[in-house]
């Protein structure tokens, strides 16, 4: 019996309500229909499971089973888990991922173009922070690049990582994500520092239905990244503000990084490597930090935590 | 790496003359304006993030959008392109070149790069090593972990999108490591350095010749 059981069909209707929501708007940059074509295949195979180990590893092992049979695995593949019990986050640190939570990994087979691939960090983290926004509003914010925060807590975060198969050399981009929803006890190491949506909202939620919202976000927003793609390539710029990448303006109406004081570091929970002010963002989402010398870095990798003021 | 290595006539190279020569190249298309003479001693950035700018060498102007180029090595001013200046240039125009004195540390390093099979950056980002290799270099030290190609080596990391990279050249050890964790290297830098098994004690006499010749730092 699994707990986490969204259907294709479930992510479909939810990406329909996207598009259609996007047709009403009267002057839209984007054409909706485009971004649902290009979308769509996201979560068309969705495989669930009571526990596994890592859903990111089984991606590798499922893609690499197919490869030998000669085929590929079906781009937009989803892996879901009830619980994981070898989970980690970045670097070596590790993920909490007991039952209630959304654990998995969505399997993209790799055609975007390096600039478009570059927003998938930010695409995913803006698909999470819009679904969990249907919940509790404004409280959820983006932390560059992609964290998801209620209240200041961490509710979400992800892995991206890139995966080319020994067998073919197919690649893939392994979007690896895990949302606190109806979880609700933490380590201690985590505690002040992580919530579930279950603890803010003070009540459980229909996890297949949040799934099955989020895999519609996620559609979406990879869509928007072969629009934009598409867009660029025909000459016609970007939609989005002052003709930067959608997701880049999306990115910045969720987000309150820019205007903390942050702190940097490229594994910033055990080497923080200096303070300043995120004064903003580049044009391909490369956070600008000042330091207290006036100076402007602009960081393209690594992360960043907020300092109370 | 090559096979042969003519002790001898590295060091004369280095002891005859032990400078670099950088060239200052236009940094866009514009017309130059020189602010230095030949013969003029220039200094590099400088801060802990290089955010001090250097000697101002020359001003590039283009479309009313002037902008100030600071040296980004120090050394003197050898040779310039005079009848550039005032003028409108390509992108990449030679305009000077810089000749910098090399300490110790950078000869046995230029030397290195030299022997040393060096494996580059694929693009512009940072770089960590596989979790296996991190590993084993902290058991063993760097000098201990061989590599062959094909094997999982380090982790770009880009907008955290982490991406493996593979090594794609001849076995050997890692003799030398050219990035620092959380630290951007640019497309084509040098990442490792990787010397063949039985070559380390060349590589190793290299080095002791080195410091032994070249008394002082300078």
């Amino acid at each position: 019996m699994v707990d986490n059981n969204p259907s294709p069909e479930m992510v479909l209707d939810y990406l329909r309500a996207e598009q259609q929501s996007v047709l009403r708007q009267l002057s839209s940059p984007i054409d909706p229909s485009d971004v649902f074509r290009y979308g769509a295949c996201i979560g068309t195979s969705i495989k669930v499971h009571s526990t596994l180990p890592r859903a990111m590893e089984h991606a590798r092992t499922l893609i690499n089973d197919i490869a030998r049979n000669k085929r590929s695995v079906a781009t937009g593949t989803v892996i879901l888990a009830d619980s994981m019990t070898q989970s980690k986050g970045r670097f070596s640190r590790s993920w909490h991922a007991p039952d209630g939570g959304v654990w998995g990994c969505l399997i993209h087979g790799n055609n975007l173009l390096p600039e478009s691939r570059h927003f998938i960090p930010m695409a995913t983290g803006v698909a999470c922070c819009e679904t969990v926004r249907q919940y509790v509003g404004d409280a959820a914010t983006l932390r560059w690049v992609n964290d998801v925060l209620v209240s200041g807590q961490k509710l979400a975060g992800f892995l991206v990582e890139s995966y080319t198969e020994p067998i073919h050399s197919e690649e893939f981009t392994l979007v690896g994500f895990g949302i606190n929803i109806n979880n609700s006890s933490f380590p201690k190491e985590l505690a002040g520092l992580a919530l579930s949506l279950k603890q803010f909202l003070r009540h459980s939620i229909d996890l297949s239905d949040f799934t099955a919202r989020f895999l519609a976000k996620l559609a979406w927003n990879f869509g928007l990244l072969y629009h934009e793609e598409a867009k660029h390539l025909k000459g016609d710029g970007y939609s989005g503000q002052d003709g930067e990448h959608f997701i880049l303006s999306r990115w910045k109406q969720l987000s309150d990084t820019i205007g903390q004081d942050v702190v940097y570091g490229f594994d910033v929970m055990t080497a923080p490597q200096y303070a300043g002010y995120a004064c903003g963002v580049d044009e391909s989402g490369g956070l600008v930090i000042q330091l207290p010398d006036g100076y402007k870095k602009t960081e393209y990798s690594g992360e960043v935590r907020y300092q109370t003021r | 790496m090559t096979n042969e290595i003519d002790f001898d006539e590295l060091i004369s190279k280095y002891k005859s003359d032990p400078f670099d020569y950088v060239d200052v190249l236009a940094v866009h298309t514009g017309r130059v304006s020189f602010k230095v003479m030949e013969g003029a001693e220039v200094e590099a950035a400088s801060g802990q993030w290089r955010q001090i700018p250097g000697t101002v060498l020359y001003e590039i102007n283009r479309e009313r959008n002037p902008k100030f180029i600071s040296a980004q090595t120090n050394g003197t001013v050898a040779e310039i392109n005079r009848e550039l200046d005032g003028q409108f240039v390509e992108a990449g125009e030679k305009l000077m070149t810089i000749k910098h004195p090399l300490k110790k540390k950078e000869i046995i390093e230029n030397i290195l790069k030299d022997v040393l099979s060096l494996f580059v950056a694929p693009e512009t980002a940072k770089y960590f090593f596989a979790m296996d290799i991190q590993s084993r270099i902290d058991k063993k030290g760097p000098g201990a972990v061989t590599i062959a190609s094909g094997d999982e080596v380090l982790t770009m990391s880009l907008m955290k999108r982490d991406t493996p990279v593979y090594y794609n050249g001849e076995k050997g050890v890692i003799h030398s490591i050219y990035f620092k964790p959380g630290v951007s290297v640019a497309q084509g830098e040098p990442l490792l350095g990787i010397c063949a098994a039985d070559k380390l004690s060349i590589i190793q006499k290299i080095i002791t010749r080195v410091k032994a010749d070249w008394d002082t730092d300078h």
